[in-house]
C-alpha cells in the first residue's frame, strides 16, 4: 500500500477527513497504515534540494562531532546520558543520513526519524547556545519535521492538529460563530462584577488587537475574560478580530510549513483589516514564536516583522505595571517562595527574560522570588514543548523528559510556579500528576487580577452587603 | 410557562440526592429535564482525543463508543426515575465541569441548575491551576438559580412548607429574595426572612449585640416588608453568630425544606476563603436543598 486512507502524504484539508482521522482510536489504524507507507524518495530528495538552505548544509558539514552540545540537552541528561541522545548524534542519525543517501531511505528509517524528531527533541534550541559553531539542533529538527510531514510520517495528534488549523483556522474546532459567541458570553458573565466590561469584536483602529490560543475559547474562556478585565482596568482601547484571532500553530510542531504560513496570514490579515496600533498576544509561548518570531519569514515579509508591533503578553503587562496603569496592592504581594518558568519560545527565542522578572518584582514581596538554575535563556524546556505534551505515542518519553523540570523546581523549594506559557503550564500540571510534589502553578492573568488595586469607578455600585 | 431544568450529574452516589430533587421538580413543574454529564477533562495539552474520566480519573480516549457507553451508564443509573419522566434529554460534554455546565445552561437557556455539592473535585490535579470548586464557580456565574443538594437525606420529599431566605442585604440578595418570594407564593408556604449578624471577627458587648439585633430586625422589615405584597405568611429574624452556622440552625429550627441565599463572594480560591463561602458551608451542612441566586435574570 503506497498511501493509507488516514496516514498519507496529504495534509488534512476537509472536515470529513478530519473527523475520520479523529475517530481512529488512539491512532491505531493510522500508525498501522504508517508501517506500509511508501517513501516517495524522489520527492524527498527534490524537497531537500529546494528547501535545504546553505546554513543547514553548512551546519551538517561543519559539525565536528565534538560533543560539546551533549550536556546542553535535557533529553540527553534525563535519558541516562545515552550517547544516542547527544544533539549532534541525533541529527546525524536522521537528517544527516537522509541527505547522505540523497533521500533514498525506507519506511522503517522514516519511522525511526519520526520517533527521534518528535520524542528526542522538543526544538527548544538550548543546544545552539553551547555549540562552538553555533549549530542549533532545534532548527535542524524543525526542518527535519517538515520533511517527515511532507512524507506523511508525523504523529497522529499533530496530523490532526495541523488539519484543525487548515479546516477551522484554529487548533480546535472553534468556528467564527463559536468564537464571537464566547466573547459575548464572557463579557456578559463578568459584567456585574466589572461594570462596563466589553469584549469588542472587529473594532477598527483600536490601540490594541488581542489574539490568543483556541484552547481558551474552547475550554477555558475565563482566560479571555481575564484578559478583558485587565484591558478594562488598564483603560485600553482594544479589540479582538472575528477572524484571525487564533495565534497558535500546531502546524509549527507538525512541520506543516504550508499550514504555518496560512495560520500566520490569518492573523496578519486581521491586523491589516482592523489597523490596530499594536497587537498583544496571549501568554502562550509557541504562539508568539509562530506569529512574531518565525511568522514574518513564513509570510515572506521582508522586514522580518509582523505588520504592526506585536507584543507578547508579558511585554504588555510589564508596561502596564511599570506605568502604573495597573497597580498591585502591596498587601497582596506573594509572600511564599515562588519560581518562574522561562519559556524557550519567548525567552530563549526572543530575549524576554528581564521583562518577566520585572513583572515578578511587582508581584512578589522581596526575598520570596527564587530563580531556577539554570535560568533565563539557559533554562531547560519544560519537558512538554514542541508538541511533546500532546502526543500519546510518546507519553512515556515525555514523562521522562519532565524529570529535569521537576528537579529544577524542587531545588528552588518553591511551591508556586508562575508559568505564563500555556504549554509549560500544562507540562507542569502533568508533572504534578505524574510525580506529585505538592506544587501549584499559575498563569499571570489570574494572579494579577487577584492582586491589583481596582479603581473605585470600575467597581460595581452597591456591591457591599451588610457592614 | 415552559420550564427547563438542568441536572448536572456525575452519575455517582454523591449526586443521587440532587437527581431525586431534579426529577421531582421536573414532574411538579412539568419541566423538561436535561441530564447533563461532563465525561472528562481534556488531557494531553487539552487535545481532546484523550480525557481523564471525571469519576475514575483514568485516561480514556473519547470517541463515539465511549460517549455511547457513558450515556448508557447514565440511563442505567437513573433507570427508575426515567421511567416516569417523559420529557428529558441526555447531554454529554468534555471539558472542565464548571465551564461546561455554564456553557450548556446558557446555550439551552435553562431556568434552574440542580447539582450535588461534591466537594472533592477541586483537589484533582487538572483543576488545581483553576481555583474554586465546580459548585463555587457555577454558583458565582450562573444566570439562573442553582439548587444544590448535598446529601440524600436533604433531598426534597415533596412539597415545600417552609422557606428560609437568608440575606446579607447585598445586591445579589435582591434577586435571591425575589426568587424565594415567588417560590413561597407558588407553594403557598411559610417564609422566614433571616439575617445573621456576624460576630466572629469582632468582639462586641452583649448590649451592643442586642442593639444591633433590634436595628437589623427593623432593617429586614423595612427592606423586605414593602416588597411582600399580599403575601402575609412570613416572619423576620436576626441571630448573631457565625453566619453559616446560624442559617443552618434556623433552617433546622423552622423545619425548613428550602434555603435560599445569594452566593456573595468574589473569592474563589479555597485557600484564601479557607472556610469556604457562606453558601458552600450552608450547602455542606444543611438538611434540605439550598438554592443560590445571584442574578435577576431567571427569577
Ligand atoms: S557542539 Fe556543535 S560541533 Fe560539537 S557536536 Fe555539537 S553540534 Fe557538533
Ligand atoms: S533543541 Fe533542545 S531538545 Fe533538541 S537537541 Fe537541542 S537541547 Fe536537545
Ligand atoms: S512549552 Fe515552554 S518550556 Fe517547553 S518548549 Fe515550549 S516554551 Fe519551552
Amino acid at each position: 500500500m503506497p498511501e493509507g486512507t488516514l496516514c498519507n502524504r496529504q495534509p488534512i484539508t476537509t472536515d470529513e477527513q478530519l473527523k475520520l482521522t479523529l475517530s481512529d482510536k488512539g491512532g491505531r489504524q493510522y500508525y498501522a497504515e504508517m508501517e506500509q507507507l511508501e517513501v516517495d524518495t524522489d520527492k524527498l530528495w527534490t524537497a531537500i534540494q529546494n528547501t535545504m538552505k546553505s546554513r543547514l548544509k553548512t551546519w551538517l558539514n561543519v559539525c565536528a562531532k565534538c560533543g560539546l552540545c551533549a550536556d546542553s540537552c535535557f533529553l540527553y541528561e534525563c535519558n541516562g546520558r545515552d550517547p544516542r541522545q547527544v544533539p549532534s548524534a541525533k541529527i546525524h542519525a536522521t537528517l544527516g543520513e537522509i541527505v547522505k543517501r540523497k533521500g533514498k531511505v525506507d519506511n522503517a528509517f522514516m519511522r525511526k526519524c519520526m520517533d527521534i524528531a518528535w520524542s528526542w527533541c522538543t526544538c527548544c534550541n538550548r543546544c545552539g547556545q553551547f555549540c562552538p559553531h553555533g549549530i542549533d539542533m532545534g532548527v535542524m529538527f524543525s526542518y527535519l519535521r517538515g520533511l517527515l510531514f511532507s512524507q506523511g510520517f508525523v504523529p497522529w495528534e499533530l496530523k490532526i492538529g495541523s488539519g484543525m488549523h487548515r479546516v477551522y483556522k484554529a487548533q480546535m474546532d472553534v468556528t467564527t460563530e463559536d468564537w464571537v459567541d464566547t466573547c459575548e458570553w464572557m463579557a456578559d458573565e463578568n459584567s456585574e462584577e466589572w461594570p462596563g466590561l466589553e469584549i469588542p469584536v472587529d473594532k477598527e483602529d483600536a490601540d490594541i488587537m488581542y489574539t490568543l490560543n483556541a484552547r481558551e475559547a474552547k475550554h477555558y474562556p475565563e482566560d479571555i475574560a481575564e484578559a478583558a478585565i485587565l484591558f478594562h482596568v488598564a483603560g485600553e482601547n482594544w479589540t479582538v478580530p472575528s477572524e484571525g484571532w487564533e495565534q497558535t500553530s500546531l502546524t509549527l510542531f507538525a512541520g506543516d510549513w504550508e499550514g504555518c504560513k496560512q495560520n500566520v496570514l490569518h492573523v496578519y490579515d486581521a491586523i491589516e483589516r482592523l489597523r490596530p496600533k499594536r497587537v498583544v498576544g496571549t501568554e502562550c509561548g509557541h504562539a508568539h514564536r509562530a506569529t512574531v518570531i518565525e511568522g514574518p519569514y513564513w509570510a515572506g515579509r521582508e522586514d522580518g516583522q509582523p505588520p504592526r508591533p506585536f507584543l507578547h503578553y508579558v511585554e504588555w503587562l510589564a508596561e502596564m505595571l511599570r506605568t502604573g496603569r495597573i497597580k498591585i496592592d502591596p498587601a497582596k504581594r506573594i509572600k511564599e517562595l515562588v519560581t518562574l518558568q522561562d519559556s524557550c519560545n519567548y525567552v530563549r527565542n526572543q530575549g524576554l527574560k528581564n521583562i518577566t522578572r520585572e513583572i515578578m518584582s511587582y508581584l512578589v514581596e522581596p526575598g520570596y522570588f527564587v530563580e531556577m538554575a539554570p535560568n533565563k535563556e539557559y533554562n531547560y524546556c519544560c519537558g512538554g514543548g514542541g508538541g511533546f505534551n500532546g502526543i500519546g505515542k510518546y507519553r512515556p518519553q515525555r514523562n521522562i523528559a519532565l524529570l529535569k523540570k521537576r528537579q529544577q523546581i524542587m531545588d528552588t523549594g518553591a511551591k508556586l510556579v508562575v508559568a505564563p506559557c500555556h504549554n509549560c503550564w500544562d507540562a507542569i500540571r502533568d508533572l504534578e500528576e505524574e510525580y506529585p510534589m505538592g506544587i501549584r502553578w499559575s498563569f499571570l492573568k489570574p494572579l494579577v487580577i487577584k492582586m491589583m488595586i481596582v479603581p473605585d469607578h470600575l467597581k460595581p455600585q452597591d456591591e457591599e452587603g451588610e457592614e | 410557562m415552559k420550564k427547563k431544568i438542568l441536572l448536572a450529574t456525575t452519575g455517582s452516589p454523591a449526586s443521587f440526592g440532587a437527581a431525586r430533587v431534579a426529577f421531582e421538580m421536573a414532574r411538579r413543574y412539568d419541566a423538561e429535564l436535561l441530564l447533563f454529564h461532563v465525561a472528562g477533562v481534556p488531557k494531553k495539552g487539552f487535545s481532546y482525543q484523550e480525557v481523564s474520566d471525571v469519576r475514575s480519573q483514568e485516561a480514556v480516549s473519547v470517541d463515539e463508543d465511549y460517549m455511547a457507553w457513558v450515556e448508557e451508564e447514565l440511563k442505567t443509573t437513573y433507570a427508575k426515575q426515567l421511567e416516569d419522566c417523559n420529557n428529558f434529554r441526555i447531554l454529554l460534554a468534555t471539558g472542565l465541569p464548571h465551564r461546561e455546565i455554564l456553557r450548556v445552561a446558557r446555550g439551552e437557556d435553562v431556568d434552574m441548575i440542580i447539582m450535588g455539592a461534591h466537594s472533592g473535585d477541586s483537589s484533582a490535579v487538572y483543576s488545581k491551576g483553576y481555583p474554586g470548586s465546580t459548585l463555587q464557580r457555577v454558583a458565582k456565574a450562573a444566570k439562573c438559580p442553582v439548587m444544590t443538594v448535598h446529601r440524600e437525606s436533604a433531598s426534597y420529599m415533596g412539597g415545600f412548607s417552609h422557606i428560609v431566605f437568608a440575606t446579607d442585604f447585598s445586591k445579589q440578595s435582591e434577586s435571591a429574595f425575589k426568587y424565594a418570594l415567588s417560590m413561597a407564593k407558588e407553594f403557598d408556604c411559610e417564609m422566614t426572612l433571616f439575617h445573621a449578624l456576624d460576630i466572629t471577627s469582632k468582639v462586641l458587648a452583649q448590649s451592643d449585640i442586642e442593639d444591633k439585633l433590634i436595628s437589623l430586625r427593623k432593617r429586614l422589615r423595612d427592606v423586605y416588608g414593602p416588597k411582600m405584597g399580599d403575601f402575609k405568611n412570613f416572619e423576620v429574624d436576626v441571630w448573631e453568630g457565625n453566619p453559616y452556622v446560624e442559617i443552618v440552625k434556623i433552617a433546622r429550627e423552622r423545619m425548613a425544606d428550602l434555603i435560599v441565599l445569594a452566593h456573595n463572594t468574589r473569592e474563589l480560591d479555597p485557600e484564601q476563603a479557607s472556610m469556604g463561602s457562606t453558601l458552600e458551608q450552608v450547602i455542606l451542612r444543611a438538611n434540605c436543598p439550598v438554592v443560590s441566586v445571584n442574578r435577576p435574570d431567571k427569577v
